[in-house]
């Protein structure tokens, strides 16, 4: 096993809702070229590259392919992965992979999403159109209005039923999803590559925007993002020769489950607030990194929260807290970002979320802090040591962890 | 690579209907390649699927297939591209440490679901190929057919030669589960034209398929099984997706993919070494331009001597054995089964189709229009 | 950059899903409604784990073995998670929110959605006690609407 750095990141300019000025590989070669400013490298330093998105959110397959020329992989191996939100994660983990194998020295990640392109609705839906298909010729009533709701009636999908169970569990009530909510989008607002911000954000003011499917506000909820984000990773040795600061991979890991969301023709088992994967996947993380106690090892979070809720249940699921304990952090202040425990100070993916980049952006976010990098603002005042970047994806089912230290894994 | 990482079992079929749900298929073969271990699914460190939204009509498709594949509460992760990737990908996981199993799962259901080109279709720029209409998987595979005839010297009729060949091995494997016999040079050349020069018998069939590859590391390996094949060498490259700068009678990125995987492999000679090769040939004409751009053959002998069976089972250099893709093409499972079949081969199991006793055999696997992409894996008893 | 620079035109595409023509397991939907249509579910449980889901898949996910063993279950349950949706599905306000509940039903392992009726939203609770209300057997067709909805115990 050899040791493996994060030697590079790459953002886009900014992250809106609508890019009109760039095409789709001109967006992306925008964040190639700010992560070979960053680190100082050229496209002949690289050895491979991987490439994640949802390609179905924009209608251009494989995507890779249109935009080799741009992301300067000619003549070079690439490897694109999707699986769903964590999407960038995973394409993450597999570039360690190729550095890890001990076969390549510097590899680059790419990653996107321009919904703005697309529609993600479609594209979400998408995710179970044979068995909506198939409801619907079995007698389903899409209104919603009686019998077997399959949709989760109408538009509530099944996050709201994960929302109403985690509160159940944690004793948590909505006005905590309010002020977590608030709490991200203060954060976005010190964070120049975040897209929802607002400095004066408060728990009421989420609070006052329209209840979507108890218990699930608007104010709770992600936009539909444009952006790309690149990650350049290096082995021990080349990390040496090039990086003047690195952030060094303590382990990966991931896991999945069952599909948990109104999939009448499989039936459902878990309990979508359970997350029994998130439990697996942050265990074998642990143990790979030999940290004995996160609630104590770990100094920073990023969590993957499409939905405001997320960072509370993940807080409790990751192991970082007790099951009941996230809101009691959140309302003592413990996860702002001059906190204790400094959670999603990047503002997550409930005030950014260009799907393809949303779960690599949380490692990138890791990566940065504990560079010292992290710009506008949101550079916690702690030193990190330890951060721990998770990734939430498939049909809520499927889960990721990375965990990054300041130095090179004592193994 | 010395013995590093080896394949243990594969599990595969092909056919234009198989009659399945792709759950069922996933299913099956998964269960199929354990049984043949005898060991279940807990004994798997890891999944990597190899499927395409786009095939399948539906965003994140792997979500209702970890289900089938046995990856229920364990590592699982998707390689969206032909399913060669995705043995890379597992060899790359056991090298780093942590596993020493994989489970690769490669899949589609292109021959009863959908259109297979319509996945190449999505693939072009929106903006300006989409628009035009002009360009799609087929009219450039002829662009490229055109440019090879022209640049060999050869005529239409040797595409039909060339197409014969190929569907006669086929029809001699019993893993093509299509109706072949008899489809000869006449038969060929009286199928309709579907971009000129290529006809319907010159282009790969719509297919279902899938393929189940279980990787392990030397020590894993030597327990689950006593004829370990194991992996050499691979490596993979990209062109440009800008076509009409490339050169089109020969694929650089096929070409660096082999020269990566033969360095690897400690390979000098890849034409006089390999004894075996099985490439993805989606049209008449790619496997003698794939065999010649990767070293394997002469550019200028390679098509004729395709074409007259020169390179088959009793060859020195014995190419697609199988039938290759021509003969049948689930996307995405594609270069999945060239391992599989190298694999069978290598332990002298594959039958009637059996190539004498390679010890070195490359696999290959493309995406893209016109050969953009390209993976080689070379494989070793 | 950003938003400010208009030089761009805007081509339209559609993704056609027409191409697809989707297979979808059947026999243990069949049994589910051939269940309904006489008021009662029927689900499939693993020999080997004792797991019983409904509608029963093919295979059980926990021991990747094939699965066709039919069981009876019962038309009652236990609110496991619940949702009271304002709007419909294409984003139209309701006149009414509408609650959709996941229900564990009594001798099953699996959860199924249901609405639940002539309850305030504000008062439902996870760990309630709900029954299937079936619609009455002259207007059972064998279809997810023979279920008219759940209503507490």
């Amino acid at each position: 096993m050899r040791d493996v750095a994060i030697i590079g990141v790459g953002y886009c300019p900014v992250f809106v809702s609508k890019r009109n000025d760039v095409s789709i590989p001109e967006m992306i070669s925008e964040a190639v070229w700010s992560a070979y400013r960053n680190c100082g490298l050229t496209p002949e330093d690289m050895d491979a590259f991987t490439f994640g998105n949802m390609h179905t959110f924009e209608g251009v397959n494989m995507p890779h392919l249109w935009s080799a020329d741009h992301i300067t992989a000619l003549g070079k191996p690439i490897m694109r992965i999707a699986t769903g939100g964590t999407t960038g994660m995973s394409a993450f983990h597999c570039a360690y992979y190729h550095v890890a194998s001990g076969l390549y020295d510097t590899v680059m990640t790419v990653t996107f999403e321009k919904h703005s392109e697309g529609d993600a609705q479609v594209g979400l839906a998408g995710i179970i159109t044979p068995e909506i298909m198939t409801m619907l010729s079995l007698g389903i009533d899409l209104t919603g209005g009686s019998g077997m709701c399959g949709l989760g009636g109408g538009s509530a999908g099944g996050i709201s039923f994960q929302a109403t169970s985690y509160l159940h569990r944690s004793g948590a009530g909505i006005e905590h999803i309010d002020a977590q909510a608030a709490l991200e989008r203060r954060n976005a607002a010190k964070n120049p590559y975040a897209h929802l911000k607002d400095p004066e954000c408060t728990a009421e003011k989420i609070a006052a925007t329209p209840m979507v499917s108890y218990p699930i506000r608007f104010g709770h909820i992600c936009p539909t993002t444009d952006g790309a984000t690149v990650c350049i990773l290096a082995s021990a040795e080349k990390a040496a020769k090039v990086a003047d600061k690195a952030a060094w991979i303590h382990a990966v890991a991931n896991c999945t489950s069952d599909p948990t969301t109104g999939n009448l023709i499989e039936g459902l088992i878990t309990d979508p607030a359970e997350q029994m994967s998130c439990q697996i996947a942050a265990k074998k993380a642990y143990e790979r990194a030999g940290i004995e106690d996160p609630k104590k090892e770990i100094d920073l979070v990023e969590i993957y929260n499409g939905f405001a809720h997320q960072t509370l249940m993940y807080l409790e699921k990751l192991g970082l807290c007790e099951a009941g304990e996230a809101h009691r952090m959140l309302e003592r202040g413990e996860t702002e970002i001059d906190g204790r425990l400094p959670v999603n100070a990047s503002g997550g993916v409930v005030s950014t979320n260009s799907i393809g980049t949303s779960a690599l952006n949380r490692v990138t976010e890791c990566a940065l802090q504990i560079m010292g990098k992290a710009e506008g603002g949101h550079q916690v005042p702690k030193k990190v040591r330890k951060a721990l970047a998770h990734g939430w994806g498939g049909l809520m089912q499927y889960n990721t962890v990375t965990i990054l230290g300041d130095a090179p894994l004592k193994r | 690579m010395d013995d590093k990482v080896a394949i243990v079992g594969i599990e595969y079929s092909q056919g234009d209907d198989l009659g399945l749900t792709r759950e069922r298929l996933c299913f099956r073969t998964v269960r199929g390649v354990l049984d043949k271990l005898g060991i279940d699914r807990h004994a798997i460190d890891c999944f990597i699927l190899a499927s395409n939204d786009f095939l399948e009509g539906r965003t994140i498709s792997n979500v209702f297939e970890d289900g089938p594949v046995g990856a229920y509460l364990k590592d699982e992760t998707k390689v969206e591209m032909d399913g060669i990737n995705a043995v890379v990908y597992g060899a790359l996981r056991i090298l780093e440490g942590n596993y020493d199993t994989a489970m690769v799962i490669a899949h589609s259901l292109c021959g009863h679901q959908v259109s297979p080109y319509l996945q190449v279709q999505y693939s072009l720029d929106p903006t300006y190929d989409r628009q035009l209409g002009l360009l799609n998987e087929l009219s450039g595979a002829a662009l490229q057919a055109r440019a090879y005839l022209r640049s060999r010297g050869l005529d239409e009729g040797w595409l039909d030669r060339a197409a014969a060949a190929a569907l006669a091995n086929g029809a001699a494997n019993d893993m093509v589960t299509r109706s072949l016999d008899g489809a000869d040079e006449s038969k060929v050349a009286s199928s309709s034209y579907l971009y000129e020069p290529l006809r319907e018998m010159h282009c790969y069939p719509p297919t279902d398929g899938a393929c189940a590859i279980v990787l392990a590391s030397a020590g894993r390996a030597r327990e689950l099984t006593d004829r370990p094949v194991w992996i050499r060498g691979f490596g993979s490259s990209i062109d440009s997706y800008y076509f009409a700068g490339r050169d089109l009678t020969r694929s650089a990125s096929a070409a660096d993919a082999a020269r990566r995987a033969f360095a690897m492999a400690g390979i000098s000679d890849p034409a006089s070494e390999i004894g075996l090769a099985e490439v993805s040939d989606l049209f008449a004409y790619q496997a003698p331009l794939l065999a010649a751009s990767m070293g394997l053959a002469d550019a200028d002998e390679a098509p004729r001597r395709f074409a007259e069976g020169g390179f088959g089972k009793d060859a020195r250099l014995a190419l697609n054995p199988s039938g290759g893709a021509l003969s049948a093409h689930p996307v995405c499972a594609t270069g999945a089964v060239r391992v599989a079949e190298a694999f069978r081969q290598l332990r002298g199991e594959a039958g009637a189709v059996q190539a004498g006793e390679p010890r070195l055999a490359l696999a290959h696997g493309q995406d893209g229009l016109c050969l953009q992409q390209n993976t080689v894996v070379v494989l070793g008893i | 950059m950003g938003e400010g620079k208009k030089d761009f035109r805007v081509v339209s595409g559609a993704w056609e899903l027409s191409g697809f023509n989707f297979r979808v397991e059947g026999r243990g939907m069949r049994l589910m409604m051939r269940g309904m249509k006489e008021g009662k579910f029927t689900g499939i449980r693993c020999g080997s784990c004792n797991m019983v889901y409904l509608p029963g898949p093919f295979y059980c996910r926990k021991c990747l073995v094939e699965i066709d063993e039919p069981v009876d279950v019962s038309d009652h349950g236990t609110i496991r998670s619940f949702t009271a949706t304002m709007s419909d599905i294409r984003g139209n306000p309701l006149a009414e929110p509408q609650i959709a509940l996941m229900v564990q039903l009594d001798g099953c392992d699996s959860w199924i959605m249901g609405v639940l009726r002539d309850v305030d939203w504000r008062e439902v609770r996870i760990g309630q006690r709900v029954k299937v209300r079936w619609k009455p057997p002259e207007e059972r067709t064998g279809s997810l609407q023979d279920m008219d909805c759940f209503e507490y115990e």
